[in-house]
C-alpha cells in the first residue's frame, strides 16, 4: 500500500495546529513560574481569552480587535491573581485554583449569547506557496499568524531568558527574591509583569481555540488544555524547547488516537484518550532526568510568597 | 580622597524591642572598624539600615557631610556603600558571571574585563561560568566582595564574614581587607568573635541590647576587656578537666560507605572510628564535606549496613532514629528549626516528639497533655531555657533557647551517647558557654559525645579525640592535645600533616 505523502503532511499539520494553544499557554506560564510565581489559573485565563476573543469578534467584526482584546482579557484576569498573591500575599495555589473556577464560570455566563453563532474565517499567510513543494509546503505555509508566532515563541523565550538582561533578572527573582530585593531589584514589579505576561499568552491561546482552531464558542471549550500546559511547564523542567517537544507529542497522540478510533483499532477508547497524557509525561520525565540540570532550571522560590519586612 | 561616614542618633524600634537605641558613630577611611556585639545586640539592624534594607524610625546618616537618604539597597549602592551579608545574597542557580553583572548597566565585555582585573589584583581564583552552587563558602564570599568592588565602593561593610570560612580562608580574607583599607576603602567589620577584632581592626565599637556601649582604639583593649563590654559581665572561661578515659568501647563504626544519588550530597568513603565511654570525639571539617551525611547515618535518618555501626555490642546500622533512641542514643541535628524541632508546634509538643513510645505521654493513642507539660517544665528549668510559657510556638524561641530545649529534651532521658552537629551554630556567647558546660558535664558522667562541628575552637575545647572529614573521608584520629587549630586547618583544606 502506498502511503499518500500529502496525507502524512496533513496529519503533521493538524498535530502542529493542536499544539499551538499548549505552546502559547506553557511559554507564558513558564515566564510566570521562572519569576517564582505558581499560577494554577491557566485554564481559567485561557477560557476567558476564548470567550473574549469570540465575543469581540462577533460584536465588533474585527479580528484584530478580537485577538488583542482576548490578550487584554487574559491580562485583566491575571491582574486579579497578581494583586491577590503579590499585594495581599495570598497563597498561590489556592488563588490560582479559584481563578480557574472563576474563569470557567464567568465565561459560561458571558458565552450564553454566543452559543451556535458561526465564527469568521481567520486570514492565513503564504497561501499561494501552499502548492509549491509536495509534503513540506502544506506544513510550512498557509497558517494563521498566531500559528507562526507560537512556533517561534519557545525559541524567543529561550533566548530571552538566557541572553537578555530582563531574562536574567526574572531568573534571579525566581531563584531568590530576598537576594534580588537586596540587590535593588523590584521583586513585586518583576513578578507582576511576569504574571501579566503569562495572562496575555493564555488569553491568546484561548483566542486561538475559539477563533482559529474551532471557530465557534462551546462552553468549557478549553477542555483541560490549561492543565496540560501547566504540566508541560513542570515536566519540561522549565525549558521552553522541551515544552515544544512535549506539546508536539501531546498534540500528536491526541490526533493519532482520533484516527485510531476512527479506523476501529480494538483498544478501549478510554485508554486511547488517556494515552496522550501518559506518554507526554513519561517522555518528558525521561528526557529531563539529569538532576543537576533540574536543580539549575527550577525556580527555587516557586510558589512562595515574598514580602519585605520593614 | 578621605571618606567620612557618620551615623547620627539612629533609633529603630520593632514591636516589643528596641533594636537600635539612639546610636551615633563616626568612621573615617584608612582604618578598619569593628562593630562588636552578641546576637541580638543590634549590629545587624544597624547594618541593614546602612545598606538601605530597612529604614530607621529616627536618626540620620551622613557620607562626607552629605545626608544620605537610604530608602532601598539601590540607594546604598548608588552612594558607594558596598555590603557583604552574613547570609550570602547570591543566586545559587545562576552562574558567577550572571550574579556579578545583574545590577550593572555596563556591557558584558566591559564587565568581564573589569572582573578579570579585580581578580588578578587581589589574587582571587574563581571560574566565572559555573553556577554559584558549585562554589565553596569562601569562594561565594569572594563573589560577593567582587560584586561590591566592581562599583568602586567608598565603604565596605562585612557582616560576620568568617562564620563559614576555614582558618586559611579567614586569613586570606583579612589580607584582602587590609589591602582594601590601604587603598582608601572604609571598612566596617561586624562580628561577635573577639579574636578577629584584635587581629584585624584598628578601632572597635561595642553594642549591647541595642545600645552603643563603647568606642575605643584596639591598642587600649584586650580580649577580656572587650568580652566584658560585650556581655556586660565577666565571662566564665570554660575548661574541660582531663579525665581518665575508660577503655570501654561504646560505639564502633566499621567500613562505613555511603554513595548518594543526589549530586549535591557528598559520598562517604570507608569511615572507621570508635568512641569509648566518657569520651568526646570531635569531627572537624568545612561544611559540605560529608558531615551532614555522616550525621544522618549515625542518627538513622539514612539506613546503612547493619554491621557497620556497633553500639553497646549491638549491630544497629539498619535501625531508624526511634529504634536507636531505645538503645540510648540521642541526637541534636544542625538545623534546629528544620530538623530538630517543628517550628509551628508548641514547646511542650516538641519535647514529646522524640519519645513516641513513652506510655507516660501517650496511652491508648491519646495524648497525655498534663504529663507532657510537666516534662516540658522540667526541661525548661533544668536546662535554663529562658521562657516560662510552654505554650509558645517553638519558632519564637531564640536560637540559644531552642538549642537548650533540644539538648535538654535529648539529655533528660540520660542517653549513653549524644551525637550533635554544630550545636552552637549562630548562638551568642552566653548560650555557647551554657551548651559547652552541658556537654562537658555529660562526659563527666561517663557518657559519650560525637561532636560534628565546623567551629575548630569549640572542637579543641571539648574533644578528647579529633578527626577531620574532607570530601567524605575521615583523617586519622588524633588525641586532642597533639592538635592545633593550624593543623586542623591544613587537614580541613585537604592537605596532609605528618
Amino acid at each position: 500500500m502506498m502511503i499518500d505523502i500529502n496525507f502524512v503532511g496533513l496529519i503533521i499539520t493538524s498535530i502542529m495546529a493542536s499544539a499551538v494553544p499548549l505552546i502559547l499557554a506553557s511559554c507564558g506560564e513558564l515566564i510566570t513560574e521562572r519569576s517564582g510565581v505558581l499560577n494554577l489559573g491557566v485554564e481559567g485565563m485561557m477560557i476567558i481569552g476564548a470567550i473574549s476573543g469570540f465575543a469581540l469578534m462577533t460584536v465588533t467584526g474585527s479580528l484584530f480587535i478580537a485577538v488583542i482584546g482576548a490578550m487584554l482579557a487574559g491580562i485583566l484576569i491575571s491582574t486579579i491573581f497578581a494583586f491577590l498573591t503579590q499585594t495581599l500575599i495570598t497563597n498561590h495555589v489556592a488563588t490560582g485554583l479559584a481563578l480557574t473556577i472563576f474563569g470557567i464560570g464567568i465565561s459560561a455566563m458571558i458565552g450564553k449569547n454566543f452559543v451556535g453563532i458561526p465564527g469568521k474565517e481567520f486570514p492565513v499567510l503564504f497561501e499561494s506557496l501552499k502548492e509549491t513543494i509536495p509534503f513540506l509546503s502544506p506544513i510550512l505555509f498557509g497558517h494563521s499568524i498566531v500559528f507562526y508566532f507560537a512556533f517561534a515563541l519557545p525559541f524567543i523565550t529561550n533566548y530571552f531568558l538566557k541572553k537578555t538582561k530582563i531574562g536574567l533578572i526574572i531568573r534571579a527573582v525566581g531563584d531568590s527574591p530576598v537576594s534580588a530585593s537586596n540587590q535593588g531589584i523590584n521583586v513585586k514589579l518583576v513578578r507582576y509583569s511576569c504574571i501579566l505576561y503569562g495572562g496575555a499568552m493564555c488569553g491568546l491561546a484561548g483566542a486561538y481555540l475559539s477563533m482559529i482552531y474551532t471557530p465557534q464558542w462551546i462552553e468549557n471549550m478549553t477542555g483541560g488544555r490549561g492543565w496540560i500546559a501547566l504540566a508541560l511547564v513542570v515536566f519540561s523542567t522549565w525549558n521552553p524547547i522541551k515544552i515544544l517537544i512535549g506539546a508536539m507529542i501531546f498534540g500528536g497522540l491526541t490526533i493519532i488516537q482520533f484516527h485510531m478510533q476512527a479506523v476501529g483499532v480494538r483498544i478501549p477508547v478510554q485508554f486511547l484518550t488517556a494515552l496522550p497524557y501518559i506518554v507526554t509525561i513519561v517522555v518528558l520525565v525521561v528526557i529531563s532526568r539529569d538532576s543537576r540540570k533540574i536543580r539549575l532550571s527550577t525556580p527555587s522560590s516557586l510558589g512562595k510568597s515574598f514580602y519585605k519586612d520593614n | 580622597m578621605n571618606t567620612n561616614l557618620k551615623i547620627s542618633n539612629v533609633t529603630k524600634i520593632y514591636p516589643g524591642c528596641v533594636a537600635n537605641d539612639n546610636v551615633s558613630l563616626e568612621f573615617n577611611s584608612g582604618k578598619i572598624y569593628a562593630l562588636l556585639g552578641e546576637n541580638g545586640a543590634g549590629k545587624s539592624t544597624l547594618v541593614k539600615i546602612l545598606s538601605g534594607v530597612i529604614k530607621p524610625n529616627e536618626g540620620e546618616i551622613f557620607l562626607n557631610k552629605n545626608i544620605l537618604k537610604l530608602n532601598s539597597p539601590l540607594d546604598a549602592k548608588k552612594n558607594d556603600i558596598g555590603m557583604v551579608f552574613q547570609h550570602f545574597n547570591l543566586f545559587e542557580t545562576l552562574s558567577v558571571f550572571e550574579n556579578l553583572i545583574i545590577d550593572s548597566n555596563e556591557t558584558k565585555e566591559v564587565l568581564r574585563e573589569k572582573i578579570d582585573s579585580i581578580m588578578k589584583k587581589y589574587n582571587f581564583l574563581i571560574n566565572l561560568d559555573v553556577p554559584v552552587l558549585n562554589l565553596s563558602a569562601g569562594q561565594k564570599q569572594k563573589v560577593e566582595i567582587i560584586r561590591c568592588l566592581i562599583r568602586n565602593p567608598k565603604v565596605l561593610i562585612m557582616d560576620e564574614p568568617t562564620s563559614v570560612l576555614t582558618e586559611q580562608e579567614t586569613s586570606e580574607l583579612f589580607l584582602s581587607l587590609k589591602k582594601f583599607s590601604e587603598e582608601g576603602i572604609l571598612i566596617i567589620y561586624i562580628t561577635h568573635k573577639l579574636k578577629e577584632v584584635m587581629q584585624l581592626c584598628d578601632e572597635v565599637a561595642v553594642m549591647r541590647k541595642g545600645k552603643l556601649v563603647s568606642v575605643s582604639e584596639i591598642k587600649s583593649e584586650n580580649i577580656e576587656s572587650l568580652a566584658k563590654k560585650m556581655v556586660g559581665q565577666n565571662l566564665k572561661t570554660i575548661k574541660k578537666k582531663k579525665l581518665e578515659t575508660s577503655a570501654d568501647q561504646l560505639i564502633k563504626i566499621t567500613n562505613l560507605n555511603f554513595i548518594s544519588e543526589d549530586p549535591f550530597e557528598t559520598n562517604l568513603n570507608n569511615i572507621n572510628f570508635s568512641v569509648n565511654r566518657g569520651e568526646c570525639l570531635g569531627i572537624a571539617g568545612i561544611s559540605g564535606n560529608g558531615q551532614s551525611e555522616l550525621f544522618q547515618i549515625l542518627s538513622g535518618e539514612i539506613i546503612s549496613d547493619k554491621s557497620s555501626i556497633e553500639f553497646n555490642k549491638n549491630y544497629i546500622g539498619d535501625l531508624n532514629p526511634q529504634e536507636r533512641r531505645e538503645y540510648l542514643m540521642a541526637f541534636s541535628p544542625e538545623d534546629r528549626l528544620e530538623q530538630a524541632a517543628i517550628p509551628q508546634m508548641k514547646i511542650f509538643e516538641n519535647v514529646a516528639l522524640n519519645n513516641f513510645k513513652s506510655s507516660n505521654f501517650f496511652n491508648n493513642g491519646l495524648i497525655n497533655e498534663s504529663k507532657i507539660k510537666e516534662h516540658a517544665k522540667k526541661i525548661i528549668s533544668d536546662f535554663n531555657v529562658n521562657t516560662d510559657n510552654i505554650e509558645l510556638k517553638s519558632q519564637f524561641l531564640s536560637g540559644g533557647n531552642l538549642q537548650k530545649l533540644i539538648i535538654g529534651r535529648e539529655l533528660i532521658t540520660s542517653p549513653d551517647l549524644l551525637i550533635c552537629f554544630n550545636p552552637t551554630w549562630g548562638l551568642d556567647v552566653g548560650a555557647i558557654n551554657y551548651i559547652h558546660e552541658t556537654l562537658i558535664k555529660i562526659n563527666e558522667q561517663n557518657k559519650s559525645i560525637i561532636l560534628i562541628s565546623t567551629d575548630t575552637d569549640e572542637l579543641l575545647k571539648l574533644s578528647d579525640k579529633i578527626s577531620v572529614i574532607h570530601k567524605g573521608e575521615l583523617s586519622k584520629i588524633m588525641s586532642a592535645e597533639e592538635v592545633t587549630s593550624e593543623k586542623l586547618g591544613v587537614l580541613m583544606g585537604g592537605g596532609e600533616i605528618d
